[in-house]
């Protein structure tokens, strides 16, 4: 019999939520040439009562800590929601469907493993789990191609991307591995200079692993994938030595290899092309159309935007799964958009402040790299959005339309729920 | 005992705050400081919308015809244009396409928001009211329009002709032309771009602004106008023998004149006898940099202050003329020069008023549903180019040029008129050359300048000059 915990404060958060679910769908639909039909509140209501009882789930297991990530991920899980009923009206109970799913796959990841630390008793398990996951979409039958990116796994009507689940167990693996040896790691027996020479027998599974990653995606086409790897691994390493100089060499690399692959593949090339010049008439019309479009979009917004639903967003051709940024954008303005960025950002520093204060390294490491994976596909697609950097289809946490990425984010908030509950068990505070 | 995780975590989260920092600024920008100029981006289906939920205002020539205007379909409102010869001028406004010409250049004022009214703007912009759109004026001459296109007669060319004492541009052919009722119809619409798209000829190209030629002997303008600025006298005499070359180094390299001309040159005769190697040696003498200078001063290599889409052109790739092949090439207008017909018309206008170069417009002015004028186009003149007596001087032997014994241009003549005026044939590698006329008249108070361009014509500057006297004799209404 587990004792129930008081979860006042996510239970007032959450009404806020609620507000914001229904105030969105109505507004949307109140802008739509039919106007607002009551049974259009289902899909908000429906949403609300879920996030409710996994609200009502948590206390009754007993957990404790965090009060703050689950109305947050509810927040932006809502948010996208709205963005899916006013790009996407067709897809908008699938999405519902998704956000059944992904609760679901919250609560399972809450009660599964029973002992968090057995997550780094397995780490090879998880090492072997992640590669396959990660060459699955290469393999016959099961593998798929969507616009040009082999990235999908799918069986029958269901299909999954796999890089998704991919990046929460790299960072369990980096976790439980750099726990192991991040003494080794930080202090190396040699240096030349100012530069550590790392050990490099301990350095192999990593890299290993890293290059491995780099691999599979050259095969699959993926360069957000790829970047996201590549910024977990950095992120992970620097996170357990404090060896600013093996981020330096890892950003060092990944330039060079960026501009390897400019030069060697044309899907690169022509990302980095329409980037730096958007604007250019041979290619507005082409391969710059989408990106244009949507700086048409937030130039459109202003500060405080067009008003859910008044907007032109839906010019961006496929504008649900990359560019939901910059239609959230165009139709609540500047101020919006700054609000949902203030969101993800409280999310992150709720996420490293679990971390700070877990009691192991493996629970840190693993807290700080979770919420380093939310912070980070934040700022490559908005930057990509906002052309501060070449855009990747990489999508954004909670928001962007799609099932793979919906149900992965919502088991990391129930992972560093967990790490939250451990370290408020370890404290003897609520 | 390592530095502690703890103290990681801080840092790794301080830099991600500044990321988020570095993000929102970029957000910012975008939505806030270039919202302005996205709107205005003829592309930016926002400002194309308004087609599709409301008329836009309606484009008319100078004599309120109308050429554009919006009509009811069953999707809503699409455009309609009543003048394929002024297709490229026009443009086209088109949901799918965004909008070209004036219906680009002038979106905003078509929509009812026009840049001189900064409180319909902001109506618009923040509280998403707009007026009801007015009209654009444009300083289209129907009379001249239709001379134009007449003389032209469907051959491939642009004819340009402008009022040199404003800078209004009065007629303004080029083809070939497309129809824009097709691109403005959501039923043709997609068949009708992939067509203008896929078609070498380009008609979407707006020829009289942003065709790009050689511009032959015409460019002897320029170089006589920077020879009589550097001091040299036109009355010398100076010795042509075809073919030439100024010394051995050329090699196999020599100045070809087109009338095998051997004989003593003054620079009247050099323009009337259109003579290569005269300008050729005259642009020796007084440098490349000299031509480079002038022709910079009279615009070529830098993008007119038209208000329609123009292209800029060059002087040579480089920007600068420093072989000697190359300076004696450009003096009679090859090498590796490129102008565009607006320019020459500009060049010709810019002589015929004394040396002051107007600029160019179409419109002229934008006006309010009610007919109440919102905002007149009249940009002014751009400055002086020349000194007036050089002005002067020039049409003097432009005039001779065209009326002269054995003139060149004798076929640009008008009974009881003055014209001033050069003809000119570019080689180009795309077959035969092509024809050239630019002119003024009448040449001691001009109201009419025009440029005349045929393309790949048999006979060069033989073809294009006849076709101006049609075209002047309109806008002296004679």
């Amino acid at each position: 019999m587990v004792a129930l915990t008081r979860r006042g404060q996510e239970l007032g958060l959450l009404v806020w939520v609620a507000a914001l679910a229904i105030t969105g769908s109505v507004a949307v639909a109140a802008a739509e040439i039919a106007g607002f039909r009551p049974q259009q509140l289902a899909v908000p209501v429906s949403f609300i009562i879920v996030a409710i009882t996994l609200h009502a789930f948590l206390a009754t297991r007993g957990i404790r800590g965090d009060q703050v990530l689950l109305p947050i991920a509810a927040a932006l899980t809502a948010i996208g929601l709205i963005l899916v009923q006013r790009l996407a009206s067709n897809l908008l109970l699938q999405q519902l469907t998704w956000s059944l799913i992904a609760a679901g796959a919250f609560a399972a990841a809450i009660l599964i493993p029973r002992d968090l630390l057995a997550l780094s008793r397995f780490k090879w398990t998880w090492a072997l789990v992640g590669l396959f996951l990660l060459v699955s979409p290469l393999l016959p039958v099961i593998g798929r191609e969507v616009n040009g990116a082999r990235i999908w796994i799918g069986f029958g009507p269901v299909t999954f991307e796999p890089w998704e689940a991919t990046k929460v167990i790299l960072v369990i693996f980096f976790a439980a591995y750099l726990e192991e040896y991040r003494e080794v790691l930080s202090h190396p027996p040699r240096r030349f200079g100012p530069i550590p020479v790392p050990p490099l027998p301990y350095l192999v599974p990593i890299v290993l692993m890293w290059a491995l990653a780099m691999m599979v995606m050259v095969f699959e086409k993926d360069l957000g994938a790829t970047l996201l790897f590549l910024g977990i691994f950095l992120a992970m390493l620097y996170l357990a030595t404090g060896e600013l100089f093996y981020t330096l060499i890892g950003v060092v690399l990944m330039f060079a290899g960026g501009f390897v692959a400019y030069h060697a593949f044309a899907h690169v090339a022509t990302r980095v092309d329409i980037w730096l010049d958007p604007f250019a008439e041979e290619s507005r019309f082409g391969p710059s159309y989408q990106l244009v479009q949507g700086l048409f979009a937030l130039g459109n917004g202003g500060l405080l935007g067009a008003g859910l639903g008044n907007g032109m967003p839906d010019r961006i051709p496929v504008v649900w799964s990359d560019f939901v940024f910059d239609a959230f954008a165009e139709e609540v303005g500047f101020a919006g958009a700054l609000a949902l960025l203030a969101c993800y950002l409280l999310f992150v520093y709720r996420g490293m402040l679990i971390a700070l204060r877990a009691p192991t390294p493996f629970l840190q490491l693993l807290a700080a790299g979770l919420s380093f994976i939310v912070a980070f596909q934040t700022l490559v697609i908005v930057g990509g959005d906002a052309r501060l950097i070449p855009l990747t289809g990489i999508t954004l946490p909670f928001v962007a339309y799609g099932g793979s990425s919906l149900i992965t984010n919502w088991m990391l908030v129930a992972l560093l729920i967990r790490v939250s509950d451990v370290s408020a068990r370890a404290r003897g505070s609520p | 005992m390592s530095r502690p995780i703890a103290s990681n975590i801080r840092a790794l989260a301080f830099g991600i705050g500044l990321l988020f920092l570095v993000a929102s600024i970029g957000v910012g920008y975008w939505t806030l400081v270039a919202g302005d100029e996205l709107s205005r981006d003829p592309f930016n289906p926002r400002l194309v919308a308004a087609l599709r939920d409301r008329p836009r205002g309606t484009i008319v020539d100078s004599t309120g015809a109308t050429l554009a205007e919006s009509a009811k379909i069953a999707e809503g409102y699409k455009r309609v244009y009543r003048d394929r010869t002024l297709a490229q001028v026009t443009g086209y406004a088109s949901f799918q396409f965004g909008a070209a010409g004036a219906e680009a250049a002038y979106g905003e004022s078509l929509v009812g928001q026009d840049r001189a009214d900064p409180l319909a703007q902001w109506r618009a912009r923040y509280l998403r009211e707009r007026d009801p759109p007015g009209s654009v004026v444009l300083g289209i001459d129907p009379k001249v329009q239709k001379a134009a296109v007449d003389a032209l007669g469907g051959r491939r060319g642009a004819i340009i002709a402008l009022d040199p004492r404003t800078g209004t541009i009065l007629a303004s052919v080029s083809n070939p032309t497309y129809d824009p009722n097709q691109i403005a119809d959501p039923s043709t619409e997609n068949t009708a771009w992939k067509q203008v798209n896929e078609n070498n000829d380009k008609p979407l190209i707006n020829r009289a602004t942003q065709g790009l030629y050689a511009p032959g002997s015409t460019f002897k303008i320029i170089t006589g106008a920077a020879a009589l600025e550097s001091g040299f006298d036109p009355n010398q005499k100076i010795r042509v023998d075809d073919p030439w070359q100024a010394d051995k180094s050329w090699g196999s390299y020599f100045v070809r004149s087109s009338s095998h001309a051997h004989g003593d040159y003054t620079m009247a005769d050099g323009y009337r006898l259109s003579e290569n190697i005269y300008f050729a040696k005259v642009g020796l003498q007084i440098g490349g940099q000299k031509i480079a200078e002038y022709a910079q001063r009279f615009g070529i290599g830098s993008t007119p202050k038209c208000d329609l889409a123009s292209a800029k052109g060059q002087v040579s790739r480089s920007g600068s003329l420093d072989r000697p092949t190359l300076v004696a090439d450009t003096s009679y207008g090859q090498g590796e020069l490129f102008v565009s017909p607006l320019q020459m018309a500009l060049v010709a206008a810019t002589v015929g008023m004394g040396g002051v170069m107007p600029t160019p417009h179409y419109a002229t002015a934008v006006r309010d549903a009610a007919g109440h004028t919102v905002r007149v186009v009249e940009p002014g003149a751009q400055g002086q180019v020349i000194r007036p007596e050089t002005a002067k001087a020039l049409t003097v032997m432009l005039v001779n040029a065209v009326e002269g014994p054995g003139a060149f241009a004798f076929a640009a003549r008008i009974q009881g008129v003055h014209v001033a005026g050069k003809t000119g044939s570019a080689e180009n590698p795309a077959g035969p050359p092509h024809g050239w006329f630019v002119g003024f008249a009448p040449a001691e108070a001009p109201v009419i300048a025009v440029a005349i361009v045929l393309e790949n014509t048999p006979r060069g500057s033989e073809d294009a000059a006849p076709l101006s006297p049609p075209v002047m004799r309109a806008a002296l209404h004679l």
